[in-house]
Parts: structure tokens; sequence; C-alpha cells
């Protein structure tokens, strides 16, 4: 489902990602974990080429993404990605925050739309709140309609970046949740996080980014068990 | 008093022409800033050129000149003949859109760029993320800037007398030469602009509360 080929990425002489490879499988769930400034969301914001990528290649879906020819709106559409600090639109209500990209980039009819992202908000239990405003939800309320505003747009995949860092503590299990329930669910998901509880249990691959390379790679039972790297023993005896 | 009631006619009548021009040049005011602000943003270099030196050189001469430019100087040349008004309309909107381009500049810089980031990664390309996510919340924020620099406008306005375009203060003088009572005249004249003024602001108070974020 995603291919990454020998990515790099640098701002002027600085150099946050090193030579990056590696496949994301189609219903896998990879989390990302590492130390902040290891480059883990550089790393994940590159899939979508919301950070330009220095060299080598991305694949999405059989797309080279860096490629010239391609178009880039076409492919995030189908990659939806969700932020630690939401970035809901704060002029429009929950509904229309919703119904927005379906409807200016595909077209859909707002009937349509709205059918759709009222079941998404079903389930992600806050129909009740289509008319509010991002400025009226707690911050769980609206890390799970970002989630829902993604899911929209039916994308074969979901990009989160560090989706509860913005949290309060009890903020955090709903919408971990919700992740977790689209997990079961199939959706293929790349997941940059600091629970390690969620990594543990939920995700099929972790990958430990450190200083700009995957440092190392492995089941999470496996690597949060009997972690190979010095590094990332390090890192996990600072977290666990 | 009866001076006064006797030259009311007039001003009205000038209070009109003011009020004309100052909305159809506020309009093209705007527009022009939009524009010129979305080139100083462009990422092409000489766009952006273009609009540096269109704000630079508003902003750097004296409106007066400008008027006398536009209306003196270009209708000098034989290609070029345009009646007063219309060089009054485009000094003041001219000058207005050096000022609005600045503003809306200001305005969407200072958007959280996690707004545009979330656009980007629906598939919205960068100009509907201008139109339906950037500007109109730049707008709202911009609003009271907005109305401060409409203020600005419409006194702006009163210097079109100079070249003789019969707006408020072009009719006052008009009045004080027929009545000798400068004191009352003038004194209409400002009332009549402060309760233009005042209008605007309601105006813009009251969009300002219909817009606002909640």
């Amino acid at each position: 489902m995603i291919d990454v080929r020998n990515l790099k990425k640098s701002y002027g002489k600085l150099e946050v990602l090193k030579d990056i490879s590696v496949e994301i499988k189609e219903k896998e769930v990879v989390c990302v974990i590492g130390a902040s400034g290891s480059g883990k969301s550089t790393f994940l914001r590159c899939l979508n080429r919301l950070e330009e990528i220095t060299d080598g290649q991305v694949i999405i879906d059989g797309q080279d993404i860096t490629a010239k020819e391609a178009n880039i709106n076409k492919i995030r559409q189908e990659v939806g990605m969700v932020f630690q600090q939401f970035n809901l639109f704060p002029h429009k209500t929950v509904l229309e925050n919703i119904i927005l990209a379906p409807m200016k980039t595909r077209g859909t009819p707002k009937t349509e739309a709205t059918n759709k992202a009222m079941e998404l908000l079903d389930k992600v239990g806050l129909k009740e709140k289509a008319g509010s405003y991002p400025g009226e939800l707690s911050g769980g309320q609206k890390q799970r309609v970002a989630i829902a505003r993604a899911l929209a747009m039916n994308p074969k995949v979901m990009l989160f970046d560090e989706p509860t860092s913005a949290l309060d503590p009890e903020m955090v299990g709903d919408v971990l949740e919700v992740m977790k329930q689209l997990a079961q669910e199939g959706m293929t998901m790349v997941v940059v996080t600091h629970e390690m509880g969620f990594a543990r249990e939920v995700s099929d691959r972790v990958l430990f980014i450190d200083e700009g390379v995957i440092a190392e790679q492995n089941v999470p039972s496996e690597l949060f068990t009997n972690p190979r790297n010095k590094r990332t023993q390090a890192f996990l005896s600072k977290v666990l | 008093m009866e001076a006064i009631m006797n030259a009311l006619p007039y001003l009205l009548e000038g209070l009109k022409v003011t009020i004309y021009i100052f909305v159809i040049a506020i309009i093209l005011g705007f527009i022009i800033g939009l524009i010129m602000a979305l080139l100083r943003l462009s990422p092409i270099r000489a766009l952006n050129w273009i609009a540096k030196i269109f704000i630079d050189a508003i902003r750097g001469t004296p409106i007066l000149v400008q008027l006398f430019f536009f209306y003196f100087g270009l209708n000098s040349l034989e290609f070029i003949s345009f009646d007063r008004t219309t060089a009054g309309i485009i000094t003041v909107a001219i000058n207005a859109g050096a000022y609005f381009a600045e503003i809306i500049r200001a305005g969407i810089q200072s958007m959280d760029k996690g707004q545009t980031e979330a656009a980007r990664s629906l598939g919205l390309t960068g100009t509907q993320n201008m139109r339906y996510i950037i500007l109109p919340q730049a707008f709202r924020r911009m609003l009271p800037t907005f109305t401060n620099q409409a203020i600005i406008s419409l006194k702006d306005t009163s210097l079109l007398s100079v070249i003789g375009i019969a707006d408020l203060t072009q009719q006052g003088q008009i009045a004080i030469a027929a009545t000798f009572k400068a004191f009352e005249i003038w004194l209409v004249v400002g009332i009549m602009y402060f309760l233009l003024i005042y209008l605007l602001s309601l105006l813009s108070s009251f969009l300002e509360r219909r817009f606002e974020l909640r």
C-alpha cells in the first residue's frame, strides 16, 4: 500500500530523515515511536507530501507521489490525515467541516455527503454535535470530528500525527477507542504516537525512529519486551 | 438658520455625490487590494514584484499628487481622456487598494498554518483552500481594520473637491460663496461627514457581531 524507498529530507544543511525505506501493507497498522525531534512526524508528513521530499520515493497504491506528473491533490484525497492540533475549520459547523472536501473535490451531492457525514458522526459518537461549531467542543470531541472528516473521503490510508498528544488525559481514551475500532475494520494506518499502550495493543508493527533512521522495527510484543537496539532500549526505559 | 435651510438641498446633493464616489471606490479598492494581496503572496517572483511596486508607489506618494497625476497628468496625454469623477474614483480606489492589499496580506499570513495543512491534506487545491478556508476566516479578523481604512477613504473623497467634483465639500464651498455663512455651513458639512462615518462604524460592528466565531 505504501512503499517508501530511500526517503531523505533535509532543511538546508540539517538532515532530518536519512535514507528511510519501509513497506506498509494493506490493512496493516504501523505505529511510529521515537523521541521528539527524531524525525517521526516529518516522516509521516512526507507520506502525503505536506513536507516536500528531498530525495527518494514514496509510492502509495502504485502511484509515485514524488513524480512530477503526480496529481498530489488527487492522491491526498485517498490519504486521510489527523493532526495533533485537530485543525478543524472554526468558521464551519461540525457537519460542514465533514462535507466540505467530498463536495468540493469529488462533487458529491450535498444530501449524499450529509448522510455519509451523519453516519461517520454516529460512528465516533458525536451525532448530536453536527450543528455545533468546533469552538463549542472539547479536545477529544474535536479530534473525533477530525477523524470523521478524514474518513469522509473514504481514504485508503489514514495517517495520525500524535493524535492524542494535545488532549487532556481523560479525553485520550475516547479517541484511541475510535482508532482501535478503525484498525479492527481493516483500515491501513500509520500512527505517530507516544501512547505505548496503544502501540502495543493495536499495532501490527512498531517502527522506532531515531536520528532520522529506522533504528529498529518489529511486532510490538517483540519490540517492547525484547528490544535489540541499544537506543531502543534507552528510549523505552524512559517512556515505559 | 435660513441660510442653512437654503443651502441644505445643495449640501444633500453633494452628500449624494460623496456617497456615490465612496461606495464605488471602496468596492473597487477592495477588489484591487485582494488581487494585489494574492499577487504579493504568490510564489511567482514577478507577480510579487508587481504588487510590491504598486503598493510602495501608492503608499509612498501623497493622495493629492496621485489625484493631480490621474486627472491632469494622464489627461494631458493625447490618447487618454476621462472626466473628473472617473479620475476621482480611480484615485480613491487605487489608494484604498494599496492599503487593503497590506491589510489582507497580513490577515492571510496571520492564519494558523494548520488550517492550510488540514485543507490540503483533504485534497483541496490551493485555490479552494484560499476560497473556503483561509479568506473567510481572515476577513472576519480584518473587519475592524477594513473599517478603519474605509473611514480614511471616505475622508479622502473630500480632496476631490480640488478638481471640481461636486461632492459635499465642494457644495459647502459653493454654499458659502453664495451666503457668506462660513461657520454655519462648515459646521453642517462636518456633521454630515460625521454621521456618515458613524453609520459606517455601526455597520462594521453589526457585521463583526454577525460573523463572530462561536
